[in-house]
């Protein structure tokens, strides 16, 4: 949910958040150097103005806007409640006695703003996050900042989806000053203001008059005097009333009747909601109710009367249901449109279970009366329904003989009157009976009439065809009911245009102005859009006119215009002119509808220096509001009914859902306080597979996380349990498994799950119990694809050691179990520890001299054969070293914190370390997986012997010099030695003479220190002067700066 | 976890469309009866053949197809009009053009078939463009391309000269080229056609094919080929046929002929959701059957106004914003 409007909110509040930024800038000289430098600057700036700019997304809110949703956040006892009671009060003048839900203000012309505050645990706040366009964190200024973060039910089908009037709706666009105090309405269905008051066992109405909300339907009527008995305000909320009184009260008596009526159809609708917090269900329609069908409709004079239209509707509803389930959604929302639409009298026909079809034509809105009578036409047509084909499109004449066509016998002309027939609608229609035409018999109505078709082809000639083979006959019929056959051959071609003799001379004039040959100007009326209908044929006029000489001024414009050819072009040119002007028009409403008029100056002065800066920019903007213009040029030529069918209901639209197959539990421990969030599941979402995405764990959780631990992962609307898988992709583009996140580092997480798309963001936690100390997210990251065929590998290290070795050639055991093991790996290459390479060759068969030499031992399979580049050693080890694809579980359990009471924690899955925390089990103790300190014996080598015989040839300096071993040292290692006295002394003296030069140097050495320390001392001093000198003048040249600046301050003043 | 639910369909009518819309929009299907009533229940090999291909172009990426089989018959469109026509058509949804292509190796005449074609189809880089596509313009020129496979080569030039006659009253831009095959590039059956295409003022190309060959007749009867020979419409009124059926065509009106019709309709369901505008002719069965399976799986449904002065119909929707999902981010 991304809105543009954020700043304008902060302009709105400014009355009570005042958010004062003051930079504090020093001036540069702005005077350049060097013009590298210069040029290095301008890079740097356009750099970062191109790292402001984001792709611009199309903004496809149309008319009203949704209700601006302000989540206020913090943590308990700090006053949120009293902020969004304050700030009620100041919108509304109401006192608020206490916040339960959203709180719907209207604040200014074109603005409501809703209030929300966020529940205190993980999920409320992950909820709130999501819808949430503005936050205000509060913070108890005694505590400080204490870390709270901002950051459910399940998927279901949606069986019906009505849209409701606004209960909150905006000022009449009137030019005036501010709100009249009348509309400044507001709506907290939950908090027991202007509405009803929630309780366990019972349900109270308070309604105080000035409480209730005016709407402006009302104000019309009461002001045009029709003199209504109730307004629209007290009426919505009887029917909220009503719905809300149903849930409560058929849980106590009867929930089945609510909840498990229908079992899930299959085909049931394309909507897909995803509830946060439940499991399978589903949604379905029960009615629309839009602001003009308030207006056109009587309303009954007492509650009770309505109450049982609504009751009634919605066992009408599932009647239908069950008659035909294929029956579309779509169409059942229009007949309920209609229904809404009339009063009491059509009341009795729910009651019987009857339901009437709505013809879809643009005037119906316009006269009621006449659509009343119509209304009992149909209800009498619609006494012989069971022919599903009437039911397409009821009250025109025509129609209806088109259908009988489709399952005539009259098998010639078949086709070719079917064509006619399409033809003449497609002349003489309105587009709704096209479209119904089209939509309206769906595939359950045309099986039948086939079938039909089939029975009374057997009931005429069933003896004939009892000796004919059973394809014969469809094939018959196959031929000519094309349309109707389910086994047609699918063939794109329409074969049966009828071929016309092109040498005509009439049926060559009515093509040729389809020609480049023909006449222009024709040929250019035809390129028209349906809007200049009524123009085209004033310009016929024109024509006639010019020939009799009379201008007739009818339509000047056309006038101007000489040729038709141009004309077309100049109106293609015109209208793209005037989208054009709107998108430019609608762009500077978008910046500066709500700002004072210095502001927009100043943003109009920004806004054109950025179109300076970014051209490609710019123009993928304005691209987009072209589209934007163009869309909504088209949709509002549509009837609001179309429009809803073809475009869905529009954003900021109330809507009422209807879900079956909810669990009751959703109901019981329903808390205001929690907001349901309901979103949308989109195309090719609600299927489940495997997702790749980007993860990192968050720097602020302590620990990392472990492969194969369940996380809760929040993704989309979605918040679920899942086992994901950690990766890091190698160079080779292999995934790596990784058993535990990286640090600091992104990493590949492959889980299973419901898919999201391609960089929807991902929070996951570990758990959503409130009491953890630590910081909760755990990691954050984008989805990056769904690729079922990913795969994540994990090394594996087959270990073996040699049974036999011969020349180069080992029998290898241990490393296979089987021989089919050993087939597998049959090529691969393996190593020994001391580096020799070789390969794995065959499965070897088991000799006798190769039976291990212990008893217990038993080897018989998964022995290999091995060559090596060399000779092994029995005391090698082989290796196998290999990639093995890591299997990721098939697992994910939706979160479901709304079907249980608030204050549990919700328990999913749990990791490894808590099951073993719970279960006082120890880790896991493997004796090899133990780091110990390496130690290596000293390798003993075997003595080298010689062979005699290589010893006699080799040369005498190479051979072994054979000594007998000697019994007694040697003389020279014995004997001792004695000094003569002459000896003596010299030795003496040169000892003195060592020892004198020896002190010599120490005095010296001590000397040199001294001196070194004194120089020392005097630098230190020396430097200490200069640099007291130095911030001397610093100071003195700042202060004649700074003094100089204001002097010239002043001047500029 | 819950069920996969199967939307539950019922006979083979229209079952290359709706294994195409399941597999866009991941839903799940389960067709039942399947030619209950037929000789030969369940299903032909060529729709086999088709599964065996999805099942292998799916969950990988793939841009290439090289398949066998028949290309020109008279059931479908053939690859010339493939070519010439639906690739641009693509044009106008935002698909760019560079990397579309349609090789021609051989061509197949049923009923043994034998032709081959090489598709080259770029990925999409994220949605298509919704279209606004209207205005149909005047025709200019008409283009063509006959095609003849173990026939004399003759042939070609007499269907030429048979349509050059009917178009000659209507405009003098008419050129139609000839590929005639022999040998392996002509297939394993006999055949001749015509593919014309006339294109407008605004860009638009309306075209047909008229092909002849021998009617699939049972295994044993392909053999006496002498018999069935005088089957085969003589080259003259192929020509005509074929122009006669373009002019009926042009004459219907629409941005595109009826055979496209239902691609058309596809691809402007599968935009993002932005109001996409179109006009066609007639509606045809195979349109509004088109019409109901996108209602059915994609859950978008046209607004369809008739314009009564050109008797044609404008189709307005808004598209169900289909995206690349299975494409990676950078």
């Amino acid at each position: 949910m991304q809105r543009s409007g954020i700043p304008r909110f902060w302009n709105l509040g400014a009355t009570f958040f005042r958010f004062v930024f003051r930079i504090v800038s020093r001036v540069l000289a702005f005077a350049f150097n060097s013009s590298v430098k210069a040029k290095r600057l301008q890079s740097r700036a356009a750099e970062k103005e191109q790292r402001r700019l984001h792709v611009p997304t199309i903004d496809r809110s149309t008319g009203e806007l949704p209700p601006f949703i302000v989540v206020v956040q913090g943590p308990p006892k700090v006053g949120k409640s009293l902020l969004i009671k304050c700030l009620v009060k100041h919108y509304t003048k109401h006192n608020l006695s206490e916040v339960h839900g959203p709180i719907t203000v209207v604040s200014g012309k074109q603005r409501r703003v809703q209030f929300l505050e966020c529940p205190n645990d993980i999920n409320g706040m992950i909820d709130a996050a999501k819808i949430a366009d503005l936050a205000l964190l509060l913070v108890d200024g005694s505590y400080g900042f204490e870390m709270v973060h901002i950051a459910g039910v399940g998927d279901f089908a949606s069986t019906g989806i009505t849209s409701l009037a606004d209960p909150c709706p905006l000022p009449s666009a009137a030019k005036k000053k501010g709100l009249r105090d009348k509309e400044k309405l507001f709506y907290a269905p939950m908090s027991g203001l202007g509405d009803l008051l929630y309780d366990k066992d019972a349900v109270y109405i308070n309604i105080n008059d000035h409480l209730v909300q005016f709407s402006k339907v009302d104000e019309e009527t009461s002001a045009s005097g029709k003199g209504k008995d109730r307004d629209v305000g007290v009426a919505l909320v009887k029917t909220l009333q009503n719905t809300r009184y149903s849930i409560d009260e058929k849980l106590e008596q009867s929930f089945i009747n609510l909840f498990g009526r229908k079992p899930p159809s299959a085909s049931d609708d394309n909507v897909d909601a995803n509830e946060s917090g439940y499991s399978q269900g589903h949604v379905s329609i029960l009615d629309q109710e839009d602001d003009d069908c308030l207006d056109d409709k009587e309303v009954s004079d007492d509650d009770e009367a309505r109450k049982n239209e609504l009751i009634a509707e919605s066992e009408s509803d599932d009647s239908d249901g069950d008659d035909n389930c294929t029956m579309d959604d779509d169409h059942v929302g229009d007949q309920q449109i209609t229904a809404f639409s009339h009063d009491l009298k059509e009341e009795i026909e729910f009651h019987n279970g009857r339901f009437r079809r709505k013809v879809i034509s643009s005037d119906y809105k316009d006269n009621g009366d006449l659509q009343d009578s119509e209304g009992d036409d149909m209800q009498e047509l619609d006494d012989d329904d069971d022919d599903l084909g009437d039911h397409m499109d009821v009250g025109s004449e025509s129609s209806e003989e088109g259908d009988e066509d489709l399952d005539s016998d009259d098998e010639g002309e078949n086709v070719s009157k079917w064509k006619g027939s399409l033809l003449a609608k497609t002349v003489s229609r309105q587009n709704g009976n096209l479209m119904q035409l089209v939509y309206g018999p769906n595939v359950t109505a045309s099986t039948t009439t086939s079938q039909e078709a089939h029975d009374s082809s057997e009931s005429d000639d069933s003896d004939e065809d009892f000796f004919m083979p059973k394809g014969e006959r469809t094939k018959k019929l196959s031929d000519n009911l094309d349309v109707d056959n389910v086994d047609t051959e699918d063939s794109s071609k329409f074969n049966n245009i009828q071929l016309k003799d092109w040498s005509d001379g009439d049926l060559v004039k009515s093509i040729r102005d389809r020609f480049v040959t023909g006449d222009w100007s024709k040929a250019a009326q035809r390129g028209l859009g349906t809007e200049d209908v009524g123009d085209n044929e004033t310009v016929f006029g024109d024509f006639e006119d010019l020939e009799t000489g009379e201008v007739f001024k009818g339509n000047p414009e056309d006038n101007d215009k000489s040729s038709g050819s141009f004309r077309m072009g100049d109106d293609q040119e015109m209208e793209e002119r005037r989208l054009k002007k709107l998108a430019l028009r609608a762009k500077f409403d978008d910046d500066g509808s709500d700002l004072s008029d210095e502001e927009e100056h100043n943003k109009r002065k920004f806004n054109q220096n950025q179109t300076d800066a970014g051209g490609y920019f710019d123009k993928l903007k304005e691209e987009i509001e072209l589209r934007k213009q163009m869309n909504i040029a088209e949709l509002n030529d549509l009837d609001e009914a179309t429009r809803v069918e073809v475009e869905g209901f529009r954003i900021g639209t109330y809507l009422r859902l209807e879900i079956h197959g909810i669990p009751f539990e959703m109901v019981e421990y329903f808390d205001p306080h929690h907001p349901i969030l309901v979103g949308g599941v989109g195309l090719g979402e609600e299927n489940v597979g495997y997702m790749q995405a980007r993860l990192k764990r968050h720097r602020w959780h302590k620990k990392v996380l472990k492969t194969r631990d369940p996380i809760i992962i929040s993704v989309g609307w979605r918040r679920y349990q899942t086992i994901p898988i950690y990766a890091i992709e190698d160079r080779n583009g292999r995934y790596r498994m990784l058993k535990y996140t990286p640090e600091h580092m992104h990493c590949l997480a492959m889980f299973w799950g419901p898919l999201a798309p391609p960089k929807t963001g991902i929070l996951a936690l570990q758990t959503l119990s409130n009491n953890q100390t630590g910081f909760r997210i755990t990691a954050t990251g984008a989805v990056q694809e769904f690729n079922h065929a990913a795969q994540i590998m994990k090394k594996v290290k087959l270990v073996g050691c040699p049974l036999k070795i011969f020349k180069k050639t080992a029998l290898i055991k241990d490393m296979f179990t089987s021989d089919l093991e050993i087939a597998k790996f049959e090529g691969a290459a393996i190593r020994t520890v001391s580096g020799i390479r070789g390969q794995v060759k065959k499965a070897a068969k088991v000799e006798l001299g190769d039976r291990p030499k212990k008893k217990g031992e038993s080897v018989k399979e998964g022995i290999a054969r091995c060559t090596f580049e060399d000779r092994i050693l029995m005391s090698d080890i082989v290796f196998l070293r290999a990639w093995t694809r890591v299997e990721i579980p098939r697992f994910y359990n939706p979160v479901t914190t709304s079907l249980q009471p608030r204050d549990q924690t919700w328990k999913g899955m749990k990791t490894v370390a808590e099951l073993r925390r719970d279960n006082n089990l120890p880790v896991p103790y493997n004796k090899d997986s133990v780091y110990m300190s390496i130690e290596r014996k000293p390798r003993k080598f075997n003595p080298l012997v010689i062979p005699r015989k290589l010893q006699a040839a080799l040369p005498f300096a190479s051979k072994p010099k054979d000594k007998p071993a000697r019994k007694q040292p040697s003389l020279e290692s014995r004997r001792a030695v004695v000094m003569e006295p002459h000896e003596r002394k010299v030795h003496a003296l040169v000892q003195h003479l060592q020892q004198i030069k020896n002190e010599k140097m120490r005095k010296r050495k001590l000397k040199e220190q001294e001196k070194k320390k004194a120089y020392e001392a005097e630098k230190m001093k020396q430097e200490q002067l200069s640099r007291k000198r130095q911030r001397e003048e610093r100071r003195e040249r700042y202060r004649r700066e700074d003094k100089h600046k204001r002097t010239r301050r002043k001047v500029e003043d | 976890m819950g069920k996969t639910s199967y939307v539950r369909l019922k006979g083979s009518r229209q079952f290359r469309q709706r294994l195409l819309l399941a597999t866009l929009s991941s839903t799940p299907i389960l067709v039942e009866d399947i030619r209950s009533d037929d000789t030969s229940p369940g299903l032909q090999p060529h729709e086999v053949s088709l599964l065996r291909l999805i099942e292998k172009v799916s969950d990988d990426c793939t841009v290439e197809i090289n398949e066998t089989g028949i290309t020109n018959d008279s059931k479908d469109s053939s690859v010339d009009t493939f070519r010439t026509t639906t690739l641009h058509m693509l044009k106008r949804f935002g698909v760019p053009l560079e990397g579309l292509m349609l090789k021609i190796e051989s061509r197949g005449a049923p009923p043994l078939g034998g032709g081959e074609v090489v598709l080259g189809v770029p990925i999409v880089p994220n949605s298509l463009t919704a279209a606004h596509w209207v205005d149909e313009g005047m025709v200019k020129s008409i283009r063509g391309v006959t095609f003849s496979t173990r026939v004399s080569p003759q042939i070609a030039n007499r269907m030429i000269y048979a349509a050059r006659g009917v178009f000659n009253r209507f405009i003098p831009d008419v050129h139609i080229f000839t590929d005639h095959r022999s040998g392996p590039a002509g297939g394993r059956s006999p055949g001749y056609g015509l593919s014309l295409v006339a294109e407008t003022t605004s860009g638009c190309l309306i075209s047909t094919d008229v092909a002849v060959n021998y009617p699939k007749a049972d295994e044993t009867d392909v053999m006496e080929d002498s018999e069935e020979k005088p089957d085969m419409l003589p080259p003259e009124d192929v020509g005509v046929q074929a122009a006669s059926t373009l002019l009926g065509e042009i004459e219907q009106g629409g941005v595109v002929d009826s055979t496209h019709q239902g691609l058309l309709f596809l691809l402007c369901a599968l935009c993002p959701p932005d109001v996409s505008k179109v006009r066609v002719g007639m509606l045809t069965p195979y349109g509004i059957e088109t019409l109901r399976n996108i209602r059915d799986f994609l859950g978008v449904k046209f607004v369809i106004k008739p314009d009564p002065t050109t008797n044609t119909v404008i189709l307005k929707c808004v598209g169900c914003g289909m995206k690349n999902l299975s494409r990676k981010i950078a």
